[in-house]
């Protein structure tokens, strides 16, 4: 469940029942995996970059991969 | 408990004892205009006990306990008694409510409208509500404002008022005598008087109304006025609710909506006088 609000989005994790206070680019990344099937940080770059200019795919391949891993680590998204 | 009352304040039931007469008399006098609890079932059981047994005659010391307890509270001079019921009361509902989403935080209601004051203790909160309540405005609490989870509205929670030090003399200046507690010199928190809130607010005190204003008081500094932020005041609220993360999901949904329907201020203020001004001023332009 997730609220936006003027400066930041609101994510209510149902599970945990914790609240997650995010900007930019998590919103837009988890909104990639939105279907809920799995995906590789490379096709989560590549659904990024239909809508966003990211700049050179090489060197924001990692910044997403790090982004998963932290969202990972909040046991908001899963490792499949 | 040899000693006992009861108590409605707003929606929440209390059921005090204790084992001295003392506490219990200025809980009567001062909550003598409170209706009467309805069916006689009480939320909340609230006892102050003495430490010991022989601590009950000799340097009587009170210990608060009830349904919720923390395990750590210190044992307080009897002399305080009053601090400690108001005390017991706060942590009850602090640790047991779930009915509504708790703000630690003072209301006041104009023209059917509520203007919420969070902030930390010394921030001028509890002060400016009592001022604002005597000129004009409905005090709905200094402690608590209950947000509902349905509808939005801010309920009253209008135990007594707890001034501290300098803010003591200010509204004794302007309060009839019958309307203030004893004064409790030397408390963990400094000299505390309590202030009964008015007879027709407390008349009042199940009659909520929808938050128009949040402002964020801090007394003491030049006068200023600056918007808080959707995110800043989200987060800051969750600090400020002793509920929020026990209420899981509809808690969640009512304070998003209170954050994105009402816009929140920082107001930094010198004077009591200069704040009330400065209010009026707000409250006119928000209309």
């Amino acid at each position: 469940m997730s609220h936006i609000l003027d400066d930041m989005v609101l994510l209510y994790h149902r599970s945990s029942g914790q609240t997650h206070m995010v900007i930019s680019p998590v919103p837009e990344i988890l909104e990639t995996l939105e279907d809920g099937q799995p995906a590789s940080a490379r096709d989560v770059l590549q659904r990024l970059l239909r809508r966003y200019d990211l700049g050179p795919a090489d060197a924001a391949l990692p910044e997403v991969a790090a982004q998963l891993t932290n969202l990972a680590a909040l046991g908001l998204i899963r490792t499949a | 408990m040899k000693h006992r009352i009861t108590l409605r304040i707003g929606p929440a039931t209390f059921r005090m004892g204790s084992a001295w007469p003392g506490p219990i008399r200025s809980l009567e006098r001062l909550y003598a205009d409170y209706p009467a609890p309805a069916d006689g079932i009480a939320d909340f059981t609230v006892r102050l006990e003495p430490v010991s047994l022989l601590r009950r005659w000799l340097r009587p010391s009170i210990f608060i306990t009830g349904d919720h307890g923390l395990a750590d509270a210190a044992p307080m001079s009897l002399a305080h008694g009053l601090l400690a019921a108001e005390m017991g009361m706060n942590l009850q509902m602090a640790l047991g409510w779930r009915r509504h989403l708790l703000l630690h935080a003072s209301s006041v209601e104009k023209d059917g409208r509520v203007l919420v004051m969070t902030g930390e203790s010394g921030s001028g909160k509890s002060t400016l509500a009592a001022q604002l309540g005597e000129r004009g405005w409905r005090l709905m609490g200094d402690e608590f404002a209950l947000l509902d989870l349905e509808t939005g509205t801010v309920l009253p929670f209008p135990r007594l008022v707890s001034l501290k030090n300098r803010a003591i003399d200010v509204i004794v200046a302007e309060v009839p005598a019958a309307r203030m507690g004893p004064l409790l010199a030397g408390t963990a928190k400094g000299d505390i008087r309590h202030l009964a809130p008015r007879a027709d607010a407390v008349a009042r005190m199940d009659e909520g109304a929808p938050p128009a204003l949040l402002l964020f008081p801090r007394f003491g500094h030049a006068p200023a006025i600056r918007p808080v932020g959707q995110g800043e005041t989200f987060m800051r609220l969750t600090q400020a609710s002793t509920n929020y993360v026990a209420l899981g999901e509809p808690g969640f949904a009512a304070l998003t909506r209170f954050v994105t329907q009402v816009p929140a201020l920082a107001m930094d203020f010198p004077s009591g006088e200069e704040a009330i001004a400065m209010v009026e001023r707000l409250w006119e332009q928000q209309r």
